[in-house]
């Protein structure tokens, strides 16, 4: 029987091998569009590392391009001022609020003298945090502590790692106490001391890829970069209104700044929204091509059986039975669709293989990726062979043999 | 000859509806999606409603700076002195605008917060963009001079903030971020480059005075011209005058760049990260946006060529008698070619009137705040071109297949 059909298939190479070509590409691209959804649905699963409940973030514009610094006073009249509104629970600084569009990344590794053991460098992403930061995030320390006023005075500047940092940074040994050193500028260099190590941080949401993060801490007039985010924690259940006797109290403070403020759930679901655009639209448009993919393959099928009218005749002359011509038009579309599925799974397992995108395309993703776009492909053409197989086995034998 | 190929189509595509329906849905789903593409950077990069002129006018929208051994590089947008005092001056030239890119303020009515997109722009922004004006007046050059506390909105935000037609706004004060400004005109919504914006303010209401002193900031500057053909000229103008800035710190920044771009080479420039040289990439975002075109028609075309082949092989009787009568593989070849480029541009058609379908909701659904696409007629050519290019490309390997077809066994009806 699967001779008979390997025959029958390879007779017509030439149609076959559109339709296959075909069906490859029609693979590919619900393939491609599950691992897209599937990467993020195994993203909003993973742990978040903070809690944006009630936390609004003000941003600071004072109008000077970011030239001038901030001195301690000022940061503290904005904390005591801010600090004895009743709705406000907690005040903390930082360079870049979670859910920012903007980052800062920069290269560490360990420092020179043990160089040749673990020279290997890390890109990390940086945030400048203050002492209260932590508590305002919600941020759990898996070991170690956050920046206190023991850090007072630190000869190295004090940071927490994630624990991903942590991992690529110093596997196999605790990070609390290492140090390391910044590798992107040979002139000034500067050391850091790990403080503590928080379980997960992923600052830009919850369709954002794990990425190693550390968090320095943020003393005014140090370090040459003013934290111009304020993160407050506000009591539950504080309104939107409240924007206005906040933004009130900050002109108390400094009149001529001008303050951004937003809760951070909004910049969460903004955020969410442009993550998620690219998606809907790519779903849109392949949910058109597989829509003219079925059209396509139904109008060939149809054809090719109108064609072979009197070949089924002869068989159903010499005693097939019409579930037989039908199990034989289906067996030969699934047939297809495997060389195409299968030869389009040769070419796309090169990319977890190669790696060439990197963490995104991982093992569970291709097999659950692969495995979705096979089921829909499969249902897809089996669907399209269904009715002019049947159409084909309802001919009589007569008629079929008599067919023009 | 011609009128023969014609009734022949049309009698091919009556025998079989079924597939003719078929071909002809699956060419329009194809093209809807190309047109609606089409038209929207149509929409973006011609000249058109509230950027009416931008067939003359070039913005200066990235500085490029770089430090003494090229190890620092920094590009931001140009500061208001850079555009006051460099820019301005330029002879030769209409005017020049300066406006700040658009950011988010909160606008405070007693329990309400709303979020817009707020503008800081002078006189001369409102004479180089076409708003069009729905109630009230536009600001001008005594209100920069008085630094009067103004605001004009548009038809959107001036609903939202003050339900009723759009005089209703007029007169009436808003607090901006702890500001409070007096609404003076009413602006119909624009989805524009330089003009998308919820609320503008003359640029004398900020805070400080600081932004006069500021060499990079966060403005972008309109240069219009007199005529289009004054454009080459004027790129050479702001590049010279660039090489000329000299920044504050002249040690850190000793070479400052910067190009006045239209609006393709802007886009091109941020996409192609050429913002250190005078060329924008538009050539190569050009090629890579037709490439993807052609692309993404290669699976469509990969259908209708399975679902043609299947047709031709119905057809061989017919063939096998033009052979015999004497016509030519060629002469065949450019007739189902022709049939082909036939039911694609019927195809186009009817994608166009569905694109404006698609585009009317597009512009109700909000994806895109205050879209406005109309489809006029270089859409019009545009999807004609691709249906064509479609045609083409689905209909020469079932015709070439088709030519070559022996007439001996074609009149025989075997293949």
């Amino acid at each position: 029987m699967l001779r008979h059909l390997l025959k029958l298939t390879w007779k017509r190479k030439s149609r076959n091998l559109m339709l296959s070509l075909e069906i490859l590409i029609a693979f590919a691209i619900v393939f491609a569009l599950a691992a897209f959804g599937l990467r993020y649905l195994q993203l909003y699963r993973m742990p978040l590392g903070f809690d944006s409940a009630d936390v609004w973030s003000v941003t600071v514009v004072p109008g000077d391009n970011g030239d001038k610094r901030f001195d301690d006073a000022v940061y503290d009249g904005l904390r005591r001022g801010l600090a004895e509104l009743p709705e406000v629970k907690g005040v903390g600084f930082a360079s870049y609020e979670p859910y920012a569009m903007s980052t800062r990344t920069g290269d560490v590794r360990r420092s020179a003298a043990n160089d040749k053991a673990s020279g290997r460098q890390v890109r990390a992403e940086m945030i400048d945090g203050d002492d209260a930061l932590a508590g305002v995030l919600g941020l759990e320390l898996a070991d170690g502590r956050w920046f206190s006023v023991l850090d007072n005075g630190a000869a190295q500047r004090p940071v927490v790692l994630n624990r991903r940092m942590a991992e690529a940074m110093f596997a196999g040994e605790r990070a609390v106490g290492q140090q390391f050193i910044n590798a992107d500028d040979a002139r000034q260099t500067q050391a850091y001391r790990v403080v503590g190590v928080v379980g997960e941080y992923r600052g830009k949401g919850e369709l954002a890829a794990p990425r190693n993060f550390m968090f320095m801490r943020f003393e005014p007039g140090k370090y040459g970069r003013d934290a111009r985010i304020i993160l407050l924690k506000l009591r539950p259940g504080t309104t939107r209104d409240f924007e206005r006797r906040l933004n009130a109290r900050l002109k108390l403070v400094k009149n001529d700044w001008t303050y951004q403020i937003a809760p951070l759930s909004s910049m969460r679901a903004s955020m969410l929204k442009t993550q998620t655009a690219p998606l809907i639209i790519v779903g849109v448009i392949a949910a058109f091509m597989l829509l003219m993919v079925a059209f396509g393959l139904f109008g060939t099928l149809w054809q090719n059986t109108t064609q072979r009218i009197p070949e089924i005749g002869l068989r159903r002359a010499v005693g097939a039975s019409a579930g037989q011509i039908y199990r034989q038009i289906v067996a030969e579309q699934f047939m297809l669709s495997s060389v195409a599925i299968v030869l389009g799974l040769v070419l796309l397992v090169q990319l977890p293989l190669t790696g060439a995108f990197g963490e995104s395309l991982n093992w569970p993703v291709f097999a659950g990726a692969a495995l979705l776009s096979m089921a829909v492909i499969y249902l897809l053409s089996l669907l399209c062979a269904v009715y002019p197989g049947w159409r084909a086995s309802r001919l009589s034998p007569t008629e079929a043999l008599h067919y023009e | 000859m011609f009128r023969n190929y014609l009734l022949t189509a049309w009698k091919v595509f009556m025998r079989r509806k079924l597939f003719t329906a078929i071909n002809l849905l699956c060419i329009v789903l194809t093209l809807v999606v190309l047109m609606v593409f089409a038209s929207l950077l149509e929409t973006a990069f011609r000249p058109s409603g509230v950027e009416g002129k931008s067939d003359r006018f070039l913005q200066v929208y990235m500085v490029h700076m770089e430090s003494p051994n090229g190890a620092g590089r920094m590009n931001t947008p140009p500061g208001f002195k850079l555009i006051d005092k460099y820019l301005k001056p330029m002879p030769g030239v209409e005017r020049v605008a300066a406006v700040t890119l658009p950011t988010s303020v909160s606008v405070y009515q007693d329990r309400n917060v709303s979020e817009l997109k707020m503008r800081r722009a002078d006189a001369d922004y409102w004479k180089v963009l076409d708003f069009r004006l729905l109630a009230g007046r536009l600001p001008t050059a005594q209100d920069d001079a008085a630094g009067r506390m103004i605001a004009v909105l548009n038809a959107t935000s001036a609903r939202r903030l003050f339900p009723g037609a759009p005089k209703a706004a007029l007169g009436q004060r808003i607090d901006v971020g702890g500001q409070v400004f007096e609404v003076v005109g009413v602006v119909e919504d624009a989805m524009h480059l330089n003009a998308y914006a919820d609320i503008w303010a003359p640029i004398s209401t900020f805070p400080t005075s600081d932004y006069r002193n500021q060499l990079t900031g966060m403005f972008s500057a309109l240069v219009l011209a007199e005529r289009a053909a004054d454009l080459p000229r004027i790129r050479e103008q702001v590049a010279r005058i660039a090489r000329g800035v000299v920044h504050d710190d002249p040690k850190q920044w000793p070479k400052i760049r910067f190009w006045a771009d239209s609006k393709l080479d802007l886009f091109s420039r941020i996409l192609t990260f050429n913002e250190d040289q005078p060329d924008s990439g538009a050539g190569k975002v050009l090629a890579g946006i037709a490439v993807a075109m052609l692309v993404f028609m290669l699976l469509p075309a990969l259908n209708l060529v399975n679902l043609n082949t299947g047709r031709i092989m119905e057809r061989r009787s017919e063939i096998g008698v033009r052979k015999a009568f004497g016509a030519t593989s060629s002469q065949l070849a450019v007739q189902l070619v022709i049939e082909n480029v036939l039911l694609c541009l019927a195809g186009g058609l009817i994608a166009l009137a569905a694109t404006a379908g698609v585009l009317a909701w597009l512009e109700s659904a909000d994806l895109i705040p205050y879209l406005q696409v109309d489809l006029n007629l270089a859409v019009f050519g545009w999807g004609m071109l691709i249906a064509t290019v479609f045609g083409l490309l689905s209909g020469v390997l079932p015709a070439w297949k088709m030519s070559r077809l022996d007439p001996v066994h074609a009149l025989k009806g075997a293949i």
